[in-house]
């Protein structure tokens, strides 16, 4: 809220989406803790428990429009610390998904419609990314004790899946050879898909759940597909 | 990620050479893998890593807050790409006001959104001497093969 404001027009009080929510809202006894412990309070006037009391009291349009749900990184901190175990956390989530998609700030929501259409983040084509792979394989085979290491891109019955973090195969493709070499270390026997390799899962960031959702979805096909017996997600 | 990394050193799959990094290091928790895993999953892993750090690192140490308490990286939630980055960057500069407290040379963390924020932190303060490094990256670093 802003502190010049000195009347609340109630007309503009909404608690009807608010009152369906289960994060015990309604519990918060204003003591402060979130406030105190949380690393963006007082960014745009805002802070844990003032959110929580908004929620409560139902300014429900005030607090999709304000930026500080965006600002804050969902760690977690408040609601470890509230004796009422209100889910501050889950709550900034749920207020993210109440704006309209196309008002969500940065590339969040582009990444997502892109890993929708195309399954991943850069919309990378499939040749493209086997290319990266096998790229990048290459020149670990060069290195002294990985002669003759090769990717196995998309192969059956492997102990592990390994999923891919998109900045992988983008502006950071040396962070690939880490995991890469633990593998070929320890002979493990592992996987990456060759579609739907996407690691990340930006619905979570915007609380977008659907998006969430099929993210999961489509790795759980991966495994299925691959008949994959564990799966490594270090995304 | 963690467990499958104790169990190829307990099962001797991977040798380590613990003296290839000499200088001081610190472990960040990521909230994901603490306070989140925590109530999502029942279980925070905080000593799974500080194992595989023992087994990785002759000298490194825990910073202050840590485990439960710790501060996040302030690239969490989404906020390395909503582009408020003056906010991004003013949180992450507390954390590592925790962390150039400890005079520590590397940080190892087994997060890719705080390591992007770790380093976009450093590149603006113009302390390019800190380290960055995924744990991962550290055990496959001192393979010896």
């Amino acid at each position: 809220m802003r502190s010049d404001k000195t009347s609340i027009a109630m007309e503009l009080l909404n608690s009807d989406r608010h009152g369906a929510w289960s994060f015990l809202q309604d519990a918060c006894q204003t003591c402060g803790y979130c406030s105190s412990v949380c690393p963006v309070a007082g960014i745009d006037d805002f802070d844990p428990r003032k959110l929580v009391r908004m929620v409560n009291l139902g300014f429900e349009q005030e607090i999709i429009e304000a930026r500080w749900p965006w600002v804050c990184t969902m760690c977690a901190k408040c609601e470890d610390q509230c004796p009422m175990n209100v889910d501050i956390a889950e709550m900034v989530k749920q207020i993210r998904s109440m704006r309209d998609r196309d008002k969500v700030p940065g590339v969040l929501h582009k990444g997502i419609e892109a890993a929708t259409e195309s399954g991943n983040n850069l919309r990378l084509p499939k040749e493209d990314f086997v290319f990266v792979l096998e790229d990048v394989a290459e020149e670990l085979a060069e290195e002294p004790g990985f002669e003759g290491f090769t990717v196995p891109i998309d192969k059956e019955d492997a102990n592990i899946l390994n999923t891919v973090h998109n900045k992988l195969v983008n502006t950071h493709t040396d962070d690939l050879k880490h995991w890469w070499k633990i593998f070929h270390a320890a002979k493990e026997s592992w996987t990456i898909p060759s579609d739907n390799w996407e690691g990340t899962n930006w619905g979570t960031f915007t609380g977008d759940e659907n998006a969430m959702k099929m993210m999961t979805g489509r790795i759980v096909e991966n495994m299925k597909r691959l008949r994959a017996k564990n799966l490594l997600w270090p995304e | 990620m963690f467990d499958l990394l104790i169990k190829y050193i307990k099962e001797e799959r991977i040798r380590l050479d613990k003296s290839r990094y000499p200088q001081l290091a610190v472990y960040h928790d990521p909230c994901n893998y603490g306070r989140k895993a925590k109530e999502y999953f029942g279980h925070a892993f905080y000593d799974e890593p500080r194992w595989i750090m023992d087994q990785c690192l002759a000298n490194w140490m825990d910073m202050d807050p840590c485990k439960d308490a710790q501060l996040c990286c302030g690239g969490g939630g989404g906020t390395l790409l909503t582009g408020y980055n003056e906010d991004r960057l003013l949180y992450g500069k507390k954390k590592m006001d925790r962390i150039l407290a400890t005079t520590a040379e590397m940080i190892v963390v087994p997060c890719h959104s705080c390591h992007g924020q770790f380093n976009s932190v450093i590149k603006d303060l113009g302390i390019e001497n800190l380290e960055v490094k995924y744990l991962w990256e550290v055990v496959a670093d001192i393979l010896v093969l």
